[in-house]
Parts: C-alpha cells; sequence; structure tokens
C-alpha cells in the first residue's frame, strides 16, 4: 500500500537529516504505530506520506514514496485527497467549517461528488463514528473526544485506504481515548483500512497494534513486529518496562500476557512512607463559577478542596470536565459566582501582581505563554528582574531541574519538555506556596516525562510547596500524586488517595497495578522500590 | 432538526456583508461628507449589536472599536499639532517650532484655526467609518463559510482572505489569554505596556494556526477538482437583495441628486445600513 525507497530528507539550514536512506513498505489492512523521541520527525514522516512534505511544508526529499502506485513528488497532495485522509495533532486548527455535518463533508465537496451521494456518505460516517446526535452542533463548542472523532470522520468520509493520525490520543481522557482507539480497530479490521499513527503515550495504543515503526532521531528507523522492536527500544510502555524489571523475558503486549508469564510476587508490607504534611496552602470553599451571563451553565458547583504543602494532588476528569476553571479560582481569573478561595489566608483577588507570583506559580496548558525572550539567557534573567532577586538565581534552578540546551537557543525552538522546564523554573524563582501545572506531559515523551516526575517529587518534599496538577495522564498519577481529585460536570466525584480512586475503575488504573492486581503498587517506582529493598 | 439540503436559515449568505461593506464604501468615497461617515458610523456599530451573537468572531468588534478610536485620536492631534497654515477663524495658538528648511511648508504648533480643526474632523471621522464597515462585515460573517462560497478556481486567493479575516478575531482571542498568562508572571495586567509584549507569542500562534488551515485545505483536495458540488449550499434569497438594496438605492440618491441636502441623506443612510438588522 505504502512503499519507502531510500528516502532521505532534510530541511534546509537543519543541521541533521530527519530520516536518511530508509526503505520499507507498509501493507495493506496494517495498524502501525510510530514512536520516536520528540523532534525525531514522527509528524514528517507522516506528511512524508500524503504529500504535504515536500510540497507544503517544504523540505529537501531525494528517493521514492509510493501510495496505492501514485508517487508522492509528482503528485500534491490535494490529489490524493480520495486515498489518504490526515489527522493532524490539533483537529480544530484544520477545522475547515463550523458545522460538524459541514466539516465532515468538506473533502467530497472538493471532490465534486454528487449531492446525492455525498448525503449517503456522510450518513454513514455520521454513523461509523457515532456523532449523528452531534451533527448540527458547532465544532467549537465540542469535547476535545468528539472534535478528535469529528476529526477522523472528515478524513474518512472519502473513503481512503490509509488513515494518518498525529497523536490522537494525546488531548484525550482516558474512556475518550478508548473510544478513539476502538473504533480505529473496527475500521482495520472491518474496512481493510490501513493506519498509521504517531503517539507518544504507548501504553493506550500497545494492545491496538500490528507493527512498530520507531524513528532513532539519528536518521534511522526500525520497521518490525511490536514485540521485536520493544525489546530493544528506549522507548517502552510500563507494562513491558516491568516485565524487564521483573526479568521475565518475555515481552508482553498486554495486560493478559503479562499475567500468564507474571510471578506471584509476595510482598512484604512496606510501609508507605509516611509523609508531613504542611499547613493548609489552598482552601476552596462551595465554590461554583459560570462563564455563561446567565449562569444556566456551570463550570464548578459547590465544590470544596484542600491542598497541604508538602502534597501532590492530581485533578482528573473528562475534557470540559471544569479541571482548568479550578486551577484558576487559586489565581483569581476564574468567574466564581458563589464560594470563597484562599491562598494561605489571602484571597487570591486581592493579590497584586507582584504578590501573586510569591503565593501561587502556575504554569497554563502551554507553557510558552508564559515566555517572551528572546533567548534562554535572557528569559531567565527577565525572571530574576521580575522577582527582584540575584542574577543568575532562575539559570541556576533550571540548570538543577535538568541538562539545558545551549544559553542563546530561542525558547521556541527547544523540546517541549526543556520548555516546560524553563516555565517551571521562572516559576519556581519567585517561590510560591503552591505550584499548579495544567495538563503539563501533553506531548512530553517518557523521558521528558521522567525528569519531570522526578523534579515534581523534589517540589513536594524537599521545598514543602502545595503541587495541584490537572492532568490526563494516569501513569503520571501513579508516579507522582499522594491524592486524586476527580471531577465530573463541575462537581467532585472522588477525593482520596491515588491508590483508591485510581483502582476504583479499569479506565483510569495504571498499568501497574492492572498487571500485579494482588500487590499494592500503583507505579513502576514502587516496584523499584521494593526489588532494591529485597537485594 | 432541519435536515433539509439549505445552509442554516438563521444567517446570511457569507458573502452579503462584505458586497454590503463594498456599497458603504463606494458611498463613503464618493460623498466625503462628515455627516455622512458619521452616519455609517453609527449604523455599522447599531447593526452589529443588533446581531449580537456568542461566535469568536463577533467578539473582536469590541477591539476594532478601540483601533477605530486609536485612529480618531491620532488623526486629530496631528491635525492640531502638524500642518500648513490655513484660514479661518483662530480658535487657540500653540507655541510654534520652526523646523529646518529641508521641511519647508510644514510646521509645528502655531495658530489653530476652526478651518484646520474641521479638516481634521473630517478625516478622522471618514478614518473610522472605514474601519468600522470592515470590522462590522468581519463580525458579522463567519470566515469559514466564506471560504465555502468563493470560486475555488480562486484557490490562493480564498485562502489569502481567509487566513486574514479569521487572524484578527482568533488573535483577539489569544491576547486575552497570553495577558492572563503574563499576570501569572507578575507582569502587570493593566495599561498600554502590559499590551507590548504579547505579540510574538500571539503572532506565532496565528501563523501556526494559518498553516496547520492551509495544510488541511490542501490535505481535503481543496481546489484541485474543476467541479466542486456543494452539500448544503448557500441561497441568495429575497431578504439578502432587500436587505443589499437599501444602501444601492442610496449610493443612486447620492450619485444623481447631488444637491439634495446632506442631512436628509445621512438620515436615509442610517436606517439603509441597519436594515439587516430588521431581516431575519
Amino acid at each position: 500500500m505504502i512503499t519507502f525507497t531510500n528516502v532521505s530528507l532534510i530541511y534546509p539550514n537543519a543541521e541533521r537529516t530527519i530520516v536518511e536512506d530508509i526503505s520499507f513498505t507498509v501493507n495493506e489492512g496494517e495498524l502501525l504505530l510510530l514512536i520516536g523521541h520528540t523532534g525525531a520527525g514522527k509528524s514528517s514522516l507522516l506528511k512524508l506520506i500524503n504529500g504535504l512534505i515536500p510540497h507544503h511544508t517544504g523540505g529537501i526529499l531525494t528517493g521514492e514514496i509510493s501510495v496505492a502506485g501514485r508517487s508522492t513528488r509528482a503528485i500534491k497532495p490535494g490529489e490524493l485527497a480520495d486515498i489518504v485522509g490526515i489527522v493532524g495533532q490539533n483537529p480544530i486548527n484544520g477545522f475547515v467549517s463550523d458545522i460538524v455535518e459541514d466539516e465532515i463533508a468538506f473533502s467530497l465537496e472538493s471532490l465534486g461528488v454528487a449531492p446525492e451521494i455525498m448525503r449517503k456518505r456522510v450518513e454513514e460516517v455520521l454513523d461509523l463514528l457515532a456523532l449523528a446526535p452531534l451533527r448540527r452542533r458547532n465544532v467549537s463548542e465540542l469535547s476535545g473526544g468528539e472534535q478528535q472523532r469529528v476529526a477522523i470522520a472528515a478524513a474518512l468520509v472519502t473513503n481512503p485506504k490509509v488513515l494518518l493520525l498525529d497523536e490522537p490520543t494525546s488531548a484525550l481522557d482516558p474512556i475518550a481515548a478508548e473510544e478513539v482507539l476502538s473504533i480505529l480497530h473496527r475500521l482495520v479490521h472491518d474496512l481493510g483500512l490501513t493506519v498509521i499513527l504517531a503517539e507518544h503515550r504507548l501504553e493506550r495504543v500497545i494492545g491496538f497494534v500490528d507493527r512498530i515503526i520507531l524513528i532513532h532521531g539519528d536518521g534511522s528507523v526500525d520497521l518490525g513486529p511490536a514485540r521485536q522492536i520493544l525489546s530493544n527500544s528506549p522507548i517502552a510502555p510500563p507494562l513491558v518496562e516491568l516485565a524487564k524489571k521483573l526479568e521475565l523475558g518475555e515481552i508482553p503486549l498486554s495486560i493478559r500476557e503479562f499475567r500468564k508469564i507474571a510471578p506471584e510476587i509476595s510482598e512484604r508490607t512496606v510501609q508507605a512512607l509516611g509523609k508531613n504534611l504542611g499547613d493548609t496552602i489552598l482552601t476552596i470553599n462551595y465554590v461554583s463559577a459560570s462563564y455563561d451571563q446567565d449562569q444556566r451553565s456551570k463550570a464548578l458547583s459547590d465544590v470544596s478542596i484542600k491542598v497541604n504543602g508538602g502534597e501532590i494532588v492530581a485533578l482528573m476528569g473528562r475534557n470540559g470536565a471544569g479541571k482548568t476553571t479550578l486551577l484558576k479560582c487559586a489565581v483569581g481569573q476564574a468567574p466564581l459566582t458563589k464560594g470563597e478561595v484562599r491562598v494561605k489566608t489571602r484571597d487570591p483577588k486581592s493579590f497584586t501582581d507582584k504578590e501573586l507570583i510569591r503565593f501561587v506559580g502556575y504554569i497554563p496548558q502551554d507553557a510558552g505563554d508564559l515566555l517572551y525572550g528572546q533567548s534562554i539567557k535572557q528569559e531567565c534573567d527577565l525572571a530574576d528582574l521580575d522577582n527582584g532577586i540575584e542574577s543568575g538565581t532562575t539559570l541556576s534552578i533550571y540548570k538543577e531541574l535538568m541538562k539545558i540546551p545551549s544559553l542563546n537557543s530561542h525558547p521556541r525552538d527547544i523540546s517541549e519538555g526543556q520548555r516546560l522546564g524553563l516555565a517551571l523554573s521562572i516559576i519556581l524563582s519567585a517561590q510560591p506556596a503552591l505550584v499548579i501545572l495544567d495538563e503539563p506531559t501533553r506531548g512530553l515523551d517518557y523521558e521528558a516525562k521522567k525528569v519531570l516526575i522526578k523534579n515534581l517529587k523534589k517540589i513536594a518534599s524537599d521545598l514543602n510547596r502545595a503541587v495541584l496538577i490537572s492532568t490526563h495522564d494516569v501513569e503520571l498519577v501513579a508516579e507522582v500524586a499522594d491524592r486524586v481529585i476527580f471531577l465530573a460536570d463541575g462537581e467532585v466525584i472522588a477525593d482520596g488517595s491515588s491508590k483508591e480512586v485510581l483502582n476504583a475503575s479499569p479506565a483510569f488504573a495504571p498499568q501497574v497495578s492492572k498487571a500485579l492486581p494482588n500487590n499494592s503498587w500503583l507505579s513502576l517506582s514502587d516496584v523499584e522500590r521494593y526489588l532494591s529493598e529485597k537485594n | 432538526m432541519s435536515n433539509s439540503l439549505r445552509a442554516s436559515n438563521e444567517s446570511f449568505h457569507p458573502l452579503f456583508y462584505w458586497l454590503w461593506a463594498l456599497i458603504l464604501l463606494v458611498i463613503l468615497l464618493f460623498s466625503k461628507s462628515a455627516l455622512i461617515s458619521l452616519s455609517i458610523s453609527i449604523g455599522a456599530v447599531a447593526l452589529v449589536l443588533m446581531k449580537r451573537s456568542n461566535t469568536y468572531w463577533y467578539q473582536s468588534f469590541r477591539w476594532s472599536i478601540r483601533l477605530a478610536a486609536l485612529a480618531f485620536t491620532l488623526r486629530m492631534a496631528i491635525g492640531v499639532i502638524i500642518g500648513v497654515p490655513m484660514p479661518g477663524q483662530v480658535l487657540f495658538t500653540i507655541p510654534s517650532i520652526t523646523l529646518p528648511d529641508l521641511f519647508v511648508g510644514i510646521r509645528l504648533g502655531g495658530d489653530v484655526t476652526s478651518q484646520r480643526l474641521t479638516t481634521a474632523f473630517d478625516e478622522a471621522i471618514l478614518l473610522v467609518a472605514l474601519i468600522l464597515i470592515f470590522a462590522a462585515a468581519s463580525a458579522l460573517s463567519n470566515p469559514h463559510e466564506f471560504l465555502r462560497v468563493l470560486p475555488r478556481k480562486y484557490y490562493g486567493i480564498g485562502l489569502a482572505t481567509v487566513i486574514a479575516s479569521s487572524v484578527a478575531p482568533q488573535s483577539a482571542r489569544s491576547i486575552e489569554r497570553v495577558r492572563a498568562a503574563r499576570r501569572l508572571r507578575g507582569e502587570s495586567s493593566t495599561g498600554i505596556a502590559s499590551y507590548t509584549k504579547v505579540g510574538i507569542p500571539v503572532l506565532e500562534e496565528s501563523l501556526e494556526r494559518s498553516i496547520d488551515l492551509a495544510a488541511s485545505l490542501e490535505s481535503r483536495g481543496y481546489g484541485y477538482f474543476p467541479n466542486p458540488s456543494r452539500y448544503r449550499p448557500h441561497i441568495w434569497r429575497l431578504r439578502e437583495t432587500v436587505a443589499l438594496a437599501a444602501p444601492i438605492y442610496a449610493l443612486i440618491f447620492l450619485l444623481l441628486l447631488p444637491a439634495v441636502s446632506s442631512v436628509l441623506l445621512a438620515g436615509l443612510l442610517l436606517i439603509a445600513v441597519i436594515t439587516p438588522g430588521f431581516i431575519s
């Protein structure tokens, strides 16, 4: 279906080639997963397949790529529209109309399909992706999962032979992600569609895929059966890491496979390190909030929570459940209609701009919003100046957090993880009592996530700060959080220890606790601690 | 839920407000009267308020109003400070600075005459009217729908227009978000200075969005096939014609009867401009 023959790609002015002399073939009806570190070239490889590279984005391409017998070099992406569908990283940016139905029909309109056939195709796809109830809704009002489904429907409506998806689940909660993936799985099996998807969160997709393409980042790629690639890959889901840690000698791809080979581990009851919690930092009492002027729909209703110093609390829940609104309460940016918020003893609305950063450090979903310097050096100097602290402080915090890139690089050009680290050190330089992160792991690879996890733990335990994170990432929560607060429809549904809340529903249970249900472990580091104590 | 093969009934044809703006532009340029500029400005604002909606393109209108106010102030200030000597009654005098010979005929300060003030005002209000007409058109029409009705032969033009007309409203949203984020860094959130540092991230974001949109159009075959079809065609109905007829009549009136009182004309025009507000 797709053949790469001696393909190399380099961007003008770039120091390294994205891929170099790669050749492989993808068969019809395969579900292929594309993995690699951030910036290794996953998106580029997808765009090569439908010709957006080099026709749209530029880049120097040598070798030959053919999709269903057509060469992407000879024809433009538009002429492949009937055989390749692509869904980008942010579907909302690619939407060309506002109504779900019109959005789905767009490709058919472009291809000049007759109206009667078009209506039938649109109906079929609406049913296939369970979008019929949303057909007249505005795309911008939909949740992330629904938007993702609309984008997939819009790509599928032309009956393409190949579907390309760039991180289809990174913005979704576990349940919505599951939904999207099982739809893809069904399409592959029922229609013989060829699907290639790039994804960071392997634990979500690994059970569905046939083969994996691993992009090393030095120009070479490996293509092989999932098991074979994962046995040597630096990137692997927690389940595979667990099997390696326990030296099981096999690579399990699903919980079922793991349990077949898993040993029974009798665990000496390891006393969880009793944490000394500090004073209450954040108090939210019976808060309601609404973005409507007439308060018809509530973003939050009667929410009460407390967060103490030294504690990491994770806020979970569906897209649109009110997580970000709740976080914004702490900086006085939420439209409260009722209730009170206290940071230590102060109402955040009463903070002046300079006071705010000494109480609350807040990293918004897009950490880049906080940055405006022209280089890392300038950014750190600005932060020192803003906070009135000794110059060089912010930079030394940054250096402590991670291996930093060159001081002269522009904050836009560094990796996602490095940018998050920079924002984090700027926030920390003001020494806030409460640190808030909104969806910090979106777009982070496993390596960057490990660094973040280490740093969050340090911030909470060594510096005794309160940390509040909103996230969809179950594995992150399992690693760092002491407590989980679960929101649904603006209400607190559960508030308890991570173990209780996560294990209450299979969709939210982390892989380690699903794999070893008789033990009390949630994450790999729990297992590591056990193993090191045993020896 | 309507299942007819028609676009939604609620909104006007996507090209309507752009044609409306074009006609008003011609009227403005032909009349050159402050009274007519004023009545068109008031009409445009009134119409936008009558058609209030929750869409992001509508939300951009308040930024346009600020822009219009800024343009007005600047033009008036320049009119008072810089200028060639003009006859007329001297209202007040500001200290004058003589410039080097290079700028012969131009001076700073000096006598401010009534004539000079009226000229400045006429031009300032014309500027305001121009800004408001196009702000109203972009606040009332959906940029994405505009793309769908453009002939696809003009792929490049369509794309450029959509990007241009959606950048302003979407940037307005980005500005709000980035300013809120800046406050989280201890930046002051009030005053003009707070706007100066948001430029780069906002531009970057709108650039990225435009590239994504263009890539999406391209990979979905936009403009590649000679005869596109329509899923729910937008139909130009009687109400669009009626609503557009009013400003056209005003234009004809202006061209054929130059002697008619401009107060009468301005009044008629005001009604013509807000006509779409009464038709739904």
